[in-house]
C-alpha cells in the first residue's frame, strides 16, 4: 500500500510542476531583471564615482583628496538609497583607501579602530545588558506613582524619565526599555486602536522623543557626541602644545555645554506632542491600575536587581570620573565586562542583540572621515561651502552657526545621526577653521543638530525602534516632527549664544 | 500527507498590513474564494531590521521584551483580526484542525511563522508571518513557495516600506508588475458591485474575460464587459470584440449583466467608468517582462491611476 501511495503523490507532484512551469521559468527571467532594478542606485553611485574621479582636478584640491570625497560622495548615495546591506559600504570604504590612494594596508586597518569606536561597540554591549535586565515594570510603576494617572502628566513623567535614562546609556537603549511601557498603558486603556489612536501616539512619542532629545546631554548618550570627541582630538589636539588641551573635551566639560538644551527642551516637546495629538481619555487610572497589579506579580527587588543597579552606576562614576584619562571605549567595555562576569547577562544574548556591522561602519566612516583632514579634501569642502554661504552672509558668527544646523538637520533626516556627524564632522570642523570660529561650537551644534531628526522614521534610533511597535504612521511623524525641528533649533542656537560664551571665559 | 484529489485547490493571497483597506481585501477574498472553495492565505510581511536605523541594538532585543511583556508582536495580532474577521464571515468553523510551524531565517530570531487551519475537506486557511528584505520581494517570495492564483494587496500609503517610499515605487506598483499571476489591487474596495471586464479583442484577452468571468459567476458577480474604440471608425469592431466575447461566455453559461462601448482614450474611459464595479479587470497583454517593467501597457496606466479597484489577470 504504502509504496503505492507515495508513487501516486510523486506523480500528482510532478503533474502540478509541469503544468507551473512555464509560469516559474518565467518568473525566474523576470527575477534577474528585478535583482538588478533593486540594485540600480549601487550602479549610479559607482557611475557618479568614476565620473567625479575622471573630472578634471578642481583648484586647490589633490588628487587624494578628490578621491577621499568621490568615496564620500558614493557612501552617501548608498547610505541614503540602502541598495546594499550597509556594512557592505564599509567594507567598500577600507578597500577603496587601499585600492584608489594606495595607502598600506595595515596602517588603513588601524585607523579602524579608536576610543571612540571601542565606546560604540561597549556601549551597545551594555546597551543589551541594561534592557535584559527588566528594570522596566518598576521603572514604569515608579513614574505613575510619581505623576498619578492624568494622561498629560504621566506622558511627561515618561518623557523626562526616558530622557534622564537616555543621556547616559544611549536612546536606543531606553527605546527598547520603555517600548513595552508604553504598549502597556495604551492596550489596556482600551483594546479598540481606533479609540487610543491619539494617546498611543501622545505615550509612544514622550518615548520616542523624550529620548531622542536626551541622547546629546552626555558623551555616553549616543555615538556621534563619542565621534565628534575622537574628531576634536584628532584635527586639534597636538600633545607638544599645552594650549591645544582645550580640544579634548571630557564628560562633564561636554555636560555642561549640552544638558542645558535637553532639560530645557524638555517642557517644549511634551507640550508640543500633547498639543499636537491631544488623546482620547484625560484620565488612564483603568491601565495605571492593571500596571500596578502586573508588577507586584514581580515581588520585591531581589539581589540580581539591586548588582545590574549598582553595575550601571558604577559605569556612570567611571564614565564622569576618570574616562578623560583611560578612555570612555574603555569604561563602556569594562562595564559590558562586569555585567558578563556577574552572569547578569549571557554572551549569546549580547552576540545577537548587537548589530556588530554598526560598529564596522562607524570604524569606517570616522577612517574615511580622518583621510579627508589628511589629504586637504575637508579643507577644500569647507572653503567652498563658505564661498557659498558668503552671499547670505552666513559666513561667521550667528549665521554660520545656523547653517550649518540647518545642514546637519537636512542630513540628518535621511540617514541614522551617527554616520551624519561622521561624514560632516570633518568639513564643519574645518569650515570652524577657515571662518575663524570656535570648533568646539561648530562642533557642539553639529552633534547636536544632528538628534533633530524628527521627521522620518529612520532619524533616530529611537524612533525606529518605538515604531516597530505598529502604532504610529509614518505621517504622525511629519505632523509632529516640523514643529519639534523648529523648537530645537531655536532653543540650542539661543543657548549657544546666550549661554555658551560664559563656558568659554 | 494527504493529496485528495488530482486537481489543485485555487489559491489566493491577502496580504495584511493592519489598515482597513486589507482587512475589505481579505473580505473580497472570502466571497471570491467562496464560490471555488479556494484556500485563503492572509500574509504579512515584515522587512528585516536595519540594525544602522537603531544605532546598532537590534530591534529584536525590544520585541523580546514586548513579549515578556505579554504583548503581542503587531503582524501577529494583524492576522489574527483576519482570521477572527473570516470566522464572522462563516468563512472558518471552530472545528478546523490547526497546525503551526515557525521557520528559523538566518539572523532574525523570530523567523517566519505560520499558522494552518484545515478542514475535513482540506481546505487550507493560513496566517504567515513572513520576514523579508523589503515587503515587495516578501510577497513575491511567498509566490513562489505557494504558487498562488491571485494576490490581493491594497493600494493604500502604508504599504510603502519603513519611510523608503521617497526611492522606492509602490509595493503594490511592484507586485502587480512582478507577479507572475493574477493580482488585485484594492481601492476603497466594495464589495457588492460586479466586475467590469476589458476586452480588446485579442486572444489573450479572450482567454482572461473567460477566466474571470468563470471566477465571478462562482461567486455570483455581476459581469460586464466593455472595450474602448480610439475613433469613431473602430466603434464598430469594438462591439464586435464585446458580442464575440458575449457569445463566448454564454456559450459557458455564463450571464452578461451589461455591456459597454466607447471611444476614446482607452485609460480614461474605463478609469471614467470603473467606480460602478468592484473591480476592473484588465489583460496583462504586454508579454516581455521589459516591456512590462517600463509599465506601458494599457492595463498598468489603468491600475496606477483608477479610482477604484483593479484586477490584473494573467
Amino acid at each position: 500500500m504504502a509504496p503505492n501511495y507515495r508513487r501516486g503523490f510523486c506523480a500528482i507532484q510532478t503533474s502540478i510542476k509541469i503544468s507551473r512551469l512555464p509560469q516559474a521559468v518565467a518568473f525566474r527571467s523576470r527575477l534577474s531583471l528585478y535583482f538588478l532594478w533593486e540594485r540600480k542606485w549601487f550602479f549610479v553611485a559607482m557611475g557618479v564615482g568614476a565620473l567625479l574621479l575622471q573630472a578634471p582636478l578642481p583648484p586647490g584640491l589633490t588628487y587624494d583628496g578628490q578621491v577621499v570625497l568621490t568615496m564620500s560622495v558614493v557612501a552617501i548615495i548608498l547610505f541614503i538609497t540602502e541598495p546594499i546591506p550597509l556594512p557592505t559600504v564599509a567594507l567598500l570604504i577600507v578597500a577603496g583607501q587601499v585600492l584608489l590612494m594606495g595607502l598600506d594596508s595595515s596602517a588603513v586597518a588601524q585607523s579602524l579602530m579608536s576610543d571612540s569606536v571601542l565606546f560604540i561597540g561597549g556601549s551597545l554591549m551594555l546597551a543589551v545588558a541594561v534592557v535584559k535586565q527588566k528594570l522596566d515594570k518598576r521603572i514604569a510603576w515608579l513614574i505613575v506613582r510619581v505623576t498619578g494617572t492624568r494622561t498629560s502628566r504621566i506622558c511627561f513623567g515618561i518623557s523626562l524619565v526616558s530622557g534622564l535614562l537616555a543621556s547616559f546609556i544611549g536612546e536606543h537603549t531606553v527605546a527598547a526599555m520603555m517600548l513595552p511601557v508604553g504598549i502597556t498603558l495604551v492596550s489596556l486603556t482600551s483594546d479598540d486602536p481606533k479609540k487610543v489612536r491619539n494617546l498611543a501616539a501622545a505615550v509612544m512619542f514622550s518615548i520616542a522623543y523624550g529620548a531622542s532629545i536626551a541622547g546629546i546631554g552626555s558623551p555616553s548618550g549616543g555615538a556621534r557626541n563619542a565621534i565628534m570627541i575622537g574628531y576634536w582630538k584628532e584635527f586639534f589636539f597636538d600633545p607638544d602644545k599645552p594650549e591645544t588641551k582645550q580640544y579634548l573635551v571630557d564628560y562633564l566639560k561636554w555636560m555642561a555645554y549640552a544638558y542645558p538644551i535637553f532639560l530645557i527642551q524638555l517642557p517644549f516637546m511634551s507640550m508640543l506632542i500633547l498639543f499636537t495629538f491631544r488623546p482620547e481619555y484625560r484620565d488612564i487610572s483603568r491601565a495605571v491600575v492593571k500596571l500596578r497589579a502586573q508588577v507586584e506579580k514581580e515581588g520585591p527587588m531581589n539581589v540580581r536587581d539591586w548588582v545590574a543597579i549598582v553595575l550601571f552606576f558604577l559605569v556612570l562614576i567611571g564614565w564622569v570620573t576618570v574616562s578623560d584619562q583611560i578612555g570612555m571605549g574603555t569604561v563602556a567595555i569594562l562595564g559590558a565586562a562586569a555585567f558578563l562576569i556577574a552572569g547578569l547577562v549571557r554572551w549569546e544574548e549580547i552576540n545577537t542583540g548587537v548589530n556588530w556591522g554598526v560598529v564596522l561602519i562607524y570604524a569606517a566612516a570616522i577612517s574615511l572621515g580622518v583621510e579627508m583632514k589628511e589629504t586637504g579634501a575637508a579643507r577644500w569642502v569647507a572653503e567652498s561651502f563658505l564661498a557659498f554661504l558668503a552671499p547670505f552672509g552666513a559666513d561667521e558668527g550667528f549665521g554660520l552657526l545656523a547653517a550649518v544646523s540647518v545642514l546637519t538637520t537636512a542630513v540628518t533626516n535621511i540617514m541614522s545621526n551617527g554616520a551624519a556627524v561622521a561624514v560632516l564632522g570633518p568639513i564643519v570642523l574645518k569650515v570652524a577653521v577657515v571662518a575663524q570660529e570656535n570648533p568646539i561650537v561648530i562642533g557642539f551644534i553639529t552633534a547636536i543638530s544632528s538628534s533633530f531628526a524628527y521627521l522620518t522614521v529612520i532619524g533616530t534610533p529611537a524612533c525606529t525602534i518605538v515604531y516597530a511597535s505598529g502604532y504610529m504612521k509614518t505621517t504622525d511623524f511629519l505632523k509632529v516632527g516640523w514643529r519639534m525641528v523648529v523648537m530645537s533649533t531655536v532653543i540650542m542656537l539661543a543657548v549657544a549664544v546666550i549661554y555658551w560664551p560664559f563656558l568659554q571665559n | 500527507m494527504e493529496v485528495s484529489d488530482g486537481e489543485r485547490r485555487f489559491r489566493i493571497l491577502v496580504c495584511i498590513d493592519g489598515s482597513d483597506e486589507s482587512y475589505r481585501g481579505l473580505k473580497y477574498a472570502a466571497k471570491l474564494g467562496g464560490g471555488v472553495d479556494a484556500d485563503i492565505v492572509l500574509l504579512y510581511v515584515r522587512p528585516v531590521d536595519q540594525g544602522l536605523r537603531t544605532g546598532g541594538l537590534q530591534v529584536q532585543v525590544a520585541r523580546a521584551n514586548m513579549l515578556e511583556w505579554g504583548l503581542e508582536l503587531p503582524g501577529i495580532k494583524y492576522l489574527k483580526k483576519g482570521r477572527d474577521m473570516l470566522v464572522e464571515l462563516g468563512e472558518m468553523g471552530e472545528d478546523w484542525r490547526e497546525e503551526s510551524t515557525h521557520t528559523a531565517v538566518e539572523g532574525v530570531a523570530l523567523g517566519d511563522n505560520k499558522i494552518e487551519y484545515i478542514n475535513k475537506d482540506g481546505k487550507k486557511i493560513v496566517l504567515k508571518l513572513k520576514v523579508a528584505n523589503d515587503i515587495a520581494s516578501g510577497i513575491l517570495d511567498q509566490w513562489e513557495i505557494g504558487q498562488y492564483d491571485i494576490i490581493i494587496l491594497g493600494a493604500s500609503g502604508k504599504w510603502r516600506g519603513m519611510a523608503k517610499a521617497l526611492w522606492d515605487p509602490a509595493v503594490a506598483e511592484k507586485i502587480a508588475v512582478h507577479a507572475p499571476c493574477s493580482v488585485i489591487v484594492t481601492r476603497d474596495l466594495e464589495i457588492g458591485n460586479g466586475h467590469l471586464i476589458c476586452v480588446d479583442g485579442s486572444e489573450k484577452s479572450l482567454d482572461m474575460v473567460r477566466k474571470d468571468a468563470t471566477l465571478a459567476s462562482r461567486c455570483q458577480c455581476p459581469i460586464s464587459l466593455i472595450s474602448v474604440s480610439l475613433d469613431v471608425e473602430g466603434e464598430e469592431q469594438a462591439a464586435d470584440n464585446v458580442a464575440r466575447a458575449k457569445e463566448m461566455l454564454e456559450n459557458l453559461g455564463i450571464e452578461v449583466a451589461e455591456t459597454l462601448i466607447r471611444v476614446g482614450s482607452p485609460v480614461e474611459e474605463i478609469i471614467e467608468a470603473g467606480p460602478d464595479f468592484s473591480l476592473i479587470v484588465v489583460s496583462d497583454t504586454s508579454k516581455t517582462g521589459l516591456r512590462r517593467f517600463f509599465m506601458g501597457s494599457v492595463a498598468f496606466k489603468v491600475m496606477e491611476n483608477a479610482h477604484n479597484s483593479v484586477m490584473i489577470v494573467r
